[in-house]
């Protein structure tokens, strides 16, 4: 007996060190490829049969969302094995393999009346797995480009992890006229430049729209009365509404605080400019900067406790950050040039702002500390940068040199790929980008 | 004048000289003989040489080409044959590994998520039933841990011959028929085995075990006596016994298979080379919030070097729920996606590579 546990004893000690010395294999991967991800949209079925032409738009445009990130390569469907007639239908896996198409988008439309209604499934192809669950979205054939844009979104969220920005609309101004006498007025369209509607006629210059929080209503600078004045317009009904100034005064570089409630905005009185915030509900103003020099374009952090903006207070523009009650305010750019527009990220870790250096302008992001500055575009005439609602893509206007030069809206990643023009009519800038729609 | 001693002597002298004269010449044929080694290879023999020795750098030294070389020597033929068949490792044979058959997949899909939700609402996924979807190709899964265990069961563990006799006890264990055998063995089964590791392993700690010592020469009988052992054993009265057995064979068997599955150690070359099978398929965003996150996985693979069943686990991060997912769901694909037909590992090692554990960094990939 005594010999039998002994011998338990010795085994044990025996199989100890034995398990041990075999562990998994161990290895650490730092080096990846940066490529898009590879994926494939077939046609969504058509449940019924006015739902044809629909089906194939809305497949079109998913597929046009995701790839003109740049972070997404379609699959053509020449290259298809298997084709999708089902929405029901089980997945070939294997077939979508072969042709490396590492996602899969089903999907299928009904069309009653003009009410529109469109589901779809994501799968991985590689691991055979459905990512997330399905979804259906409702709505009225005249809004299919909303559901194309729905269906991109959940698809760019569910692979990126990040939320999607596609379901979201852009206020401008859009121009038009020789560059000596250009007509501006406020535009607004879907991200990718469809759906325009004007906001605002001709009649007097216009700048700087800003959308509100929820984008229900755009902030903006007009000179209708000859001097700059800060404007509210609803963006549903087109109601205006004037913020008040004392005469003399110019105020102009608005934007609304993370609740909508308020409006930080620059005001210029006796050749000194400095940073405001009123109340629309009270119209109370409150100084938050004192300086000499020029304070302006302030924007709020995403937590609304802090304010980046722009001052030659050092003798030269450069961007500053203070407590959104003012205060003293802390440097935070220190390359060589000029800096201006800073805009927040959403994301709340990036600046992202307007350079010029050297002759040329550019378009950069900083970290708040001012380290890590990436500029991501270089051209004669770059600025007014505005944010993605997920923080990801930056668009900004472009002008051309010369008399002849024309303005027109970029975007590009902050990765700094993905440099492309927003496709408008006419002559556009001053982006202001706003909320993913509910 | 002359004397008998002055003749002999100069007699001796001439003699000498003359020896030495002479002596020289002879003593430097030797030379000659050596010289005459290299000379002696004929020409043709040497071209031939040459000429068999000629392709030997471009591969293995292995081949043929010695013979001539000593001319008389005896023809080296069979031995030559034997460095091939060693180098043969390459057989290896990972015979099925394919995976095409199972497409059609999944059985039905439940329409499901059928959600209506007002104009642009993303409707909740009502769908409860999300159909597992296709199980791609599961293939072979031939290897089975018990078996292979038995076998090879060579760990590097020191003493080669104990360690077989303990294996093959635990092998039978699995068949407790046996139970027929005598009583006897119980005793001396046990101790074979036991003696055979315990002695050795006790012995550096005690000093003083002579006395046991003699028991171990008597056993001198094959693995059956132990195999036997260990049923008598239980059918012994006391259940404590069986369970003192059972937990016995269930460690040695635990120490078996691992010991089986040691194996010689991977190269640094083999580990690089499955990295960097991975490293293309790693697909980072650096824009993404992702990039920022380390996340370490684990999965297992089967001999022809897939991930068994698809299954990879997420066993660490260091970010936030969604960036963990979006992380762990681009260390998975670049993993599933490389596979293709199975990673290509050494066969021979299988047991230091069936687990995998893979830390996907992408620190240095960050946007600067």
């Amino acid at each position: 007996m005594m010999k039998r546990f002994l011998t338990l004893l010795v085994a044990l000690m025996l199989a100890g060190p034995v398990l041990a010395q075999n562990g998994p294999l161990r290895l650490t991967i730092t080096d990846g490829v940066i490529e898009p991800i590879t994926f494939a949209v077939p046609s969504f079925e058509a449940e019924t049969a006015a739902a044809q032409q629909v089906a194939s738009d809305i497949s079109r445009l998913v597929v046009q969302d995701l790839a003109g990130t740049g972070l997404f390569r379609e699959v053509p469907a020449t290259a298809f094995i298997s084709q999708v007639s089902s929405f029901a239908q089980p997945v070939a896996f294997a077939d979508w393999r072969a042709i490396n198409s590492q996602a899969l988008v089903v999907g299928a439309v009904t069309v009653n009346g003009d009410q529109l209604a469109v589901k779809f499934r994501l799968y991985d192809v590689f691991s055979g797995q459905e990512l997330g669950q399905g979804l259906q979205f409702a709505g009225t054939t005249a809004g299919w480009r909303r559901m194309g844009h729905k269906v991109a979104d959940a698809v760019y969220s569910r692979i990126t992890g990040e939320g999607g920005y596609f379901d979201s609309r852009v206020v401008f101004v859009s121009e038009s006229g020789p560059k000596d006498n250009r007509q501006k007025r406020l535009g607004i369209m879907d991200f990718d430049g469809a759906n325009v509607q004007f906001l605002t006629d001709s009649s007097s210059i216009v700048l700087a729209p800003r959308f509100s929080p929820n984008g229900d209503r755009v902030l903006y600078t007009s000179f209708e009365s000859g001097f700059p004045r800060i404007n509210v317009i609803n963006v549903a009904t087109v109601g205006r509404q004037q913020l008040q100034t004392a005469p003399g005064e110019m105020a102009f570089s608005p934007r609304f605080s993370r609740d909508g409630a308020q409006v930080i905005y620059s005001l210029s009185n006796g050749g000194n400019t400095d940073i405001y915030r009123t109340n629309l509900g009270t119209g109370q103003h409150v100084r938050l900067t004192s300086a000499p020099s020029i304070e302006t374009a302030p924007s709020l952090s995403p937590d609304g406790s802090q304010i980046v903006f722009e001052s030659d207070r050092s003798g030269n523009q450069q961007l500053y950050v203070m407590s959104a009650n003012g205060g003293e305010a802390r440097r935070i750019s220190f390359g060589e040039g000029r800096y201006g527009t800073p805009v927040w990220s959403p994301r709340g870790d990036l600046v992202a702002f307007t350079k010029q250096n050297a002759g040329r302008f550019h378009i950069g992001v900083m970290r708040l500390d001012g380290s890590e500055e990436r500029l991501l575009t270089s051209s004669f005439l770059d600025e007014g940068p505005t944010w993605s609602p997920n923080g990801r893509v930056i668009m900004f206007s472009r002008e051309t040199q010369g008399a002849g030069g024309t303005s027109s809206m970029y975007s590009v990643d902050i990765s700094g790929r993905n440099l492309k023009a927003v496709p408008v009519q006419g002559g556009a800038s001053d982006p202001s980008w706003g909320p993913l729609q509910p | 004048m002359a004397t008998p001693g002055t003749i002999i002597s100069g007699i001796g002298h001439v003699g000498l000289i003359g020896w030495l004269i002479v002596g020289w010449g002879l003593t430097s044929e030797p030379l000659q003989i050596q010289t005459m080694d290299v000379s002696v290879i004929s020409g043709e023999e040497f071209e031939q040489m040459r000429a068999r020795t000629t392709p030997e750098p471009g591969t293995a030294e292995p081949t043929a080409p010695v013979p001539p070389i000593v001319d008389e020597a005896p023809p080296p033929p069979p031995a030559e044959e034997d460095p091939p068949q060693v180098a043969s490792p390459p057989e290896p044979v990972e015979p099925p590994v394919e995976e095409a058959p199972p497409p059609e997949a999944p059985p039905a899909l439940p329409e499901t998520e059928v959600t209506v939700a007002p104009p642009v609402e993303p409707a909740p996924p009502v769908a409860p039933p999300p159909t597992p979807d296709v199980e791609v190709s599961e293939t072979p899964t031939p290897p089975q841990a018990p078996t292979v265990a038995s076998t090879i069961s060579e760990p590097p563990a020191p003493d080669a011959r104990v360690d077989d006799i303990v294996r093959e006890e635990v092998v039978p264990d699995d068949s407790a028929d046996a139970e027929v055998i005598a009583e006897e063995q119980e005793a001396t089964a046990p101790e074979e085995t036991t003696t055979a590791i315990v002695i050795e392993d006790l012995a550096p700690s005690t000093s003083v075990r002579p006395s046991t010592r003699p028991s171990r020469p008597t056993p001198p009988e094959p693995t059956q006596t132990a195999q036997q052992d260990t049923p008598t054993t239980t059918t012994e009265p006391q259940a404590n016994e069986e369970d003192v057995s059972a937990a016995l064979e269930a460690a040695l068997g635990a120490a078996d298979a691992p010991a089986i599955a040691a194996g010689p150690p991977m190269t640094g070359a083999e580990r690089d080379s499955f990295r960097v099978s991975v490293n293309r398929c790693w697909n980072v965003d650096p824009g993404s919030v992702a990039a920022r996150v380390t996340v370490e996985v684990g999965f297992s693979l089967d001999r022809s070097g897939r991930v068994e069943g698809n299954e990879v686990q997420l066993l660490s991060s260091d970010g936030d729920q969604s960036a963990t997912n979006t992380a762990f769901e681009a260390a998975r694909r670049a993993i599933l996606r490389c596979q293709s037909g199975g990673y290509q590992l050494p066969a021979d090692k299988y047991d230091q590579w069936r687990d995998v554990v893979i830390t996907f960094d992408p620190s240095g990939m960050r946007l600067r």
